[in-house]
């Protein structure tokens, strides 16, 4: 784990670097093809991207982690989807999502998202389901 | 049927890619040899999308030298790394001419 002042260095280091003036990704009405080719880039494919420590963490798997990896298996065995489909879909919530999502909660997200696209669960059910989980937790039973 | 044999040295191609594909971006374009076959499977671009007739390939474990893939790698020389390459994404590098 970085000490305060490991983490204030670093980010002097940080504002010290200089770089180039870049354009705004605000819906530009061009890009290069070079942008293009950084923009398509799989956003699984992290080798050789920098990227800051983060602490080695020896956790176990959460029970609502092991259900949702039993949960995509099952629904690979009834022919849903496969492994590969949810590894496209979940590069395909887009950086934000994709970086900022825990690791199963990806997997989830995905699993409900193609649920919906192939008319097997609606919305209003699922929404209606995790209302009545959340009442149930809330209940304390 | 399988292109390569175990030895060959193939280089990854430097193919243009649209949306999902496992040919992770610094391999592309560097030459390492087949050490290991593997089973033909139905190629990631294709299998992603759930294709029922998708295109069925023999896949390679390839090693490259650590060296070969960063630049200013700071590790031994005999570092090596392997990685799983389908057919379509190899080209024969021929042999060592230095």
């Amino acid at each position: 784990m970085p000490s305060p002042s490991d983490l204030d260095a670093l980010q002097r280091r940080v504002l010290g670097l200089s770089p180039e003036p870049a354009a705004r990704l605000d819906s530009p009405y061009w890009i290069s093809n070079e942008a293009y080719g950084a923009l398509r880039h799989v956003l699984h494919d992290v080798g050789g991207q920098p990227d800051a420590p983060v602490p080695y963490v020896d956790k176990e798997e959460e029970d609502w982690e092991l259900r949702t990896y039993v949960l995509c298996e099952v629904l690979a065995w009834r022919g849903v989807w496969n492994a590969e489909v949810r590894r496209r879909r979940e590069n395909d919530l887009g950086a934000t999502l994709y970086l900022g999502l825990p690791y199963y909660a990806r997997w989830l997200s995905v699993a409900a998202k193609t649920l919906l696209d192939k008319g097997l669960i609606s919305v209003d059910e699922l929404a209606a389901k995790i209302d009545a989980v959340r009442a149930r937790k809330e209940a304390g039973s | 049927m399988s292109r390569f044999e175990i030895g060959d040295r193939v280089t990854v191609r430097e193919a243009t890619t649209l949306f999902h594909h496992r040919t992770q971006a610094y391999t592309r374009g560097r030459t390492g040899v087949v050490v290991e076959h593997r089973p033909e499977w139905l190629i990631p671009e294709h299998e992603a999308w759930q294709l029922e007739d998708g295109r069925v390939e023999p896949f390679y474990v390839v090693r490259f030298h650590q060296r070969d893939l960063w630049p200013d790698y700071t590790g031994l020389e005999l570092d090596t790394l392997e990685t799983e390459v389908a057919e379509g994404w190899l080209d024969p590098a021929g042999e060592v001419t230095q």
